[in-house]
C-alpha cells in the first residue's frame, strides 16, 4: 500500500511537472481585441509579422477568427489551427458562407449588390454548367444545352433573366457511362473555381473568392499570401483562362506550348489563335468585363454567352449610336462603392461615366468635354483615350458587334 | 563515513531524524511519498494561486483624459486619434463625436470637411451625419466631461 502512495505521489509530481514544464514553453500572448467582436483573440502572438489582408478589412476591426475561425485563445499552433475554416484558404467555396457571409458582409444583405456569395455560387465560374452541358449535349446525355448538372447542386429561388434555369444537380460521373464523358470528368474540370490550380507557377491560383481576389500567389514569400483586393491583373485571369486548350478527342486538357511573356501582353494574352484590337491586350480584363459578368448576377445559367454581354460597343457606341453614359447624381451610386475598393479612379458626384446596356456603371471612364472618353487601368492606374465610333469613317452595321466583326477592321496583327 | 551520518530532512510535513543505515523500509516509503507530495503540494498551490489571481484581459478603456479645456480654445474643432474622437468646441460648449464608423467599426478619418471611412467608403458630414453608406447611422456623439481642475474627459461607454 505505501509503496502505491509512493508510485501515486512520484506521477502526481510528474504531472505537475509536465504541466509547469508546458506552460512555461508557451509563448508570452499578444493580445488583439477587434472592435467588431469585442472577444480577445491571441493570433497574432504568432502571426503579428503577417500584412493587413485588405484595406477594407482591417485587423483592428475584424481580427482574424471572424474570417479564419480557429480556437482564438490558443496558443499551441496545432489546437489553434485546429478549426479553421478551409485550411489557410476560408474563401473556399465549401467554407465561404461561415467565413465570409453574414448581412453586414457579403451574403444576405438587403442590397442585393452585397450578396457576393450568392452570385458567385449560381455562377457558371462555380458551376461550370457550360462545360458539362456542352458534353452532355455531345455524347447524347441530353437532347439540349439547358443545364442541369453543375459542379455542386444549386438552386435559384428568384429567377430574374430569360436564360436563368431553376436548379441544377451534382454532377455525378459515376452515373456515366460513357468513357469520355468519365474522361472529362477526370481530365477537365480543372479551371472551375473549386478545383484546384494545376502544376506550373503560371497556374498559380487558390480556389473560391481567392482565385481571382487574391493575384500572384506564386509572388508571394512561403505562407505569407494574404491580400485581397479588387485591383486582379490579366495575368491572374490567366491561371484559368489562358493555359492551354482542351482536347474532346482524347478528352485531356493540353497545355499551351509556347512560353507566356508577361512583358509581351499582346503575344501572352489568351489563345494563340485569337484575333484582339489593341484595347483587348491593352487594358487588362477587369476593365472592361463588370464584376456581373465575372461573378454572375444571381441566376443559374448554362453557359458563359447568357453572362457574358460587353461588347465593344460598350464603349465605344456604333456609327449611329453614341455609348450609353450616366451622371453620378446618387452618393450611394455602386460606382462610388467599386470606385473606392479599387482607388484607381477618384470619382466624384457630377462625374459621367459609361453604363452598359444593364446600367452597371463602367466607373473607370470619364465622358470628356471634347466628345472623348478616357478609361484607367484598374489594375496599371495607366490613362487611355478614346472615341466614339459615330462619327467616324466606320460603316459597321450598328447590330453586329461581336468582336469578330469589329476585329476584321481592327485586328492587331501578331 | 559520510554515506551513514545522519540525515537531517526537514520538511514541512514532518521531521525525520534518521540514519539511512537504518533507514526502514516503511520509512524509507515514507520519506519518499512526504517529499514527493510536499513538492507536488508547493506546485500546486503556486499553480491554485496564480489561477485566482490570473488577470482577464482588462475591459477596453471608456474614459479619456484628452488635456485641459484651455488646449481647446473656443470654435476648435480636434482629432483625439487615441480614442478615436473628433472634439468640438463652440459657444454652446464642448461636443465629441466617435470616430468609429457605424457599418463595421473602422476608424474612420476626415475628409472633404467631413469623414470618410477607408473600410467601405462610408461618409459622413462635419456633424456625423452619413452622406454615403454603407454606414446607415450617424457617428455617435461622445459624453464630455469637465473636471474641477478643468481637464476635458471623454466617455466612450
Amino acid at each position: 500500500m505505501k509503496r502505491l502512495i509512493a508510485l501515486g505521489s512520484a506521477i502526481l509530481l510528474l504531472a505537475i511537472l509536465a504541466a509547469w514544464w508546458t506552460n512555461s514553453r508557451q509563448p508570452k500572448p499578444i493580445v488583439l481585441i477587434p472592435t467588431l467582436t469585442g472577444k480577445p483573440e491571441y493570433c497574432l502572438t504568432c502571426h503579428s509579422n503577417l500584412r493587413e489582408i485588405s484595406p477594407s478589412h482591417p485587423i483592428k476591426t475584424f481580427g482574424c477568427v471572424i474570417c479564419h475561425g480557429g480556437v482564438a485563445l490558443a496558443l499551441d499552433a496545432n489546437l489553434a489551427h485546429s478549426t479553421l475554416r478551409g485550411g489557410a484558404n476560408p474563401s473556399d467555396l465549401s467554407v465561404v458562407q461561415e467565413s465570409c457571409g453574414g448581412s453586414n458582409c457579403h451574403s444576405g444583405s438587403a442590397a442585393d449588390n452585397n450578396n457576393h456569395i450568392q452570385r458567385v455560387m449560381t455562377s457558371v465560374q462555380s458551376t461550370y454548367a457550360g462545360a458539362i452541358t456542352n458534353i452532355l449535349y455531345t455524347f447524347g446525355v441530353q437532347s439540349d444545352l439547358t443545364a442541369r448538372f453543375g459542379i455542386h447542386a444549386v438552386t435559384d429561388n428568384q429567377i430574374t433573366t430569360s436564360t436563368g434555369v431553376p436548379s441544377l444537380e451534382a454532377f455525378d460521373p459515376a452515373k456515366a457511362t460513357n468513357p469520355f464523358i468519365q474522361k472529362f470528368w477526370t481530365n477537365c474540370l480543372t479551371c472551375h473555381l473549386s478545383a484546384p490550380a494545376l502544376p506550373g507557377s503560371q497556374f498559380d491560383r487558390l480556389t473560391g473568392c481567392a482565385a481571382c481576389h487574391t493575384p500572384n500567389v506564386d509572388s508571394f514569400p512561403q505562407g505569407q499570401i494574404h491580400k485581397l483586393t479588387t485591383d486582379i491583373p490579366y495575368t491572374q485571369c490567366n491561371t484559368c483562362h489562358n493555359r492551354g486548350n482542351y482536347d474532346l478527342q482524347s478528352m485531356t486538357f493540353l497545355q499551351r506550348t509556347d512560353q507566356p511573356q508577361p512583358k509581351n501582353r499582346l503575344q501572352n494574352y489568351y489563345q494563340p489563335i485569337a484575333q484582339f484590337t489593341k484595347c483587348e491586350y491593352t487594358l487588362d480584363c477587369i476593365d472592361c468585363h463588370t464584376r456581373t459578368e465575372a461573378m454572375g448576377d444571381g441566376d443559374i445559367h448554362s453557359n458563359e454567352a447568357n453572362i457574358q454581354y460587353i461588347q465593344c460597343k460598350t464603349c465605344h457606341g456604333t456609327p449611329t449610336q453614341l455609348p450609353l453614359t450616366k451622371i453620378l447624381t446618387d452618393p450611394n451610386d455602386i460606382a462610388f462603392r467599386q470606385a473606392q475598393l479599387n482607388p484607381a479612379v477618384d470619382l466624384k458626384l457630377g462625374d459621367t461615366v459609361i453604363v452598359t446596356d444593364k446600367g452597371e456603371p463602367i466607373w473607370n471612364t470619364r465622358g470628356l468635354p471634347d466628345g472623348n472618353y478616357q478609361l484607367v487601368g484598374k489594375a496599371t492606374g495607366q490613362v487611355f483615350t478614346f472615341r466614339p465610333v459615330m462619327g467616324s469613317g466606320c460603316t459597321q452595321n450598328g447590330i453586329d458587334q461581336s468582336s469578330a466583326y469589329c476585329h476584321t477592321c481592327h485586328a492587331v496583327q501578331r | 563515513m559520510g554515506l551513514i551520518n545522519p540525515l537531517h530532512i526537514v520538511i514541512p510535513a514532518m521531521r525525520f531524524n534518521v540514519n539511512m543505515s537504518n533507514l526502514s523500509r516503511r520509512d524509507f516509503f515514507k520519506l519518499i511519498t512526504t517529499t514527493l507530495l510536499t513538492i507536488s503540494g508547493a506546485l500546486g498551490i503556486d499553480a491554485l494561486f496564480r489561477f485566482l489571481n490570473y488577470q482577464t484581459e482588462p475591459p477596453a478603456k471608456t474614459e479619456f483624459d484628452v488635456g485641459l479645456t484651455e488646449s481647446y480654445p473656443i470654435g476648435s474643432r480636434s482629432l483625439i486619434p487615441d480614442v478615436p474622437a473628433f472634439l468640438i468646441h463652440n459657444e454652446n460648449g464642448f461636443s465629441a463625436l466617435s470616430l468609429i464608423c457605424t457599418h463595421l467599426g473602422c476608424t474612420i478619418g476626415q475628409k472633404d470637411n467631413g469623414f470618410a471611412c477607408p473600410c467601405h467608403g462610408s461618409r459622413y458630414d462635419v456633424d456625423g451625419n452619413v452622406l454615403r453608406g454603407p454606414a446607415q447611422k450617424p457617428l455617435r456623439s461622445l459624453r464630455v466631461e469637465i473636471t474641477s481642475d478643468q481637464h476635458v474627459i471623454l466617455h466612450t461607454d
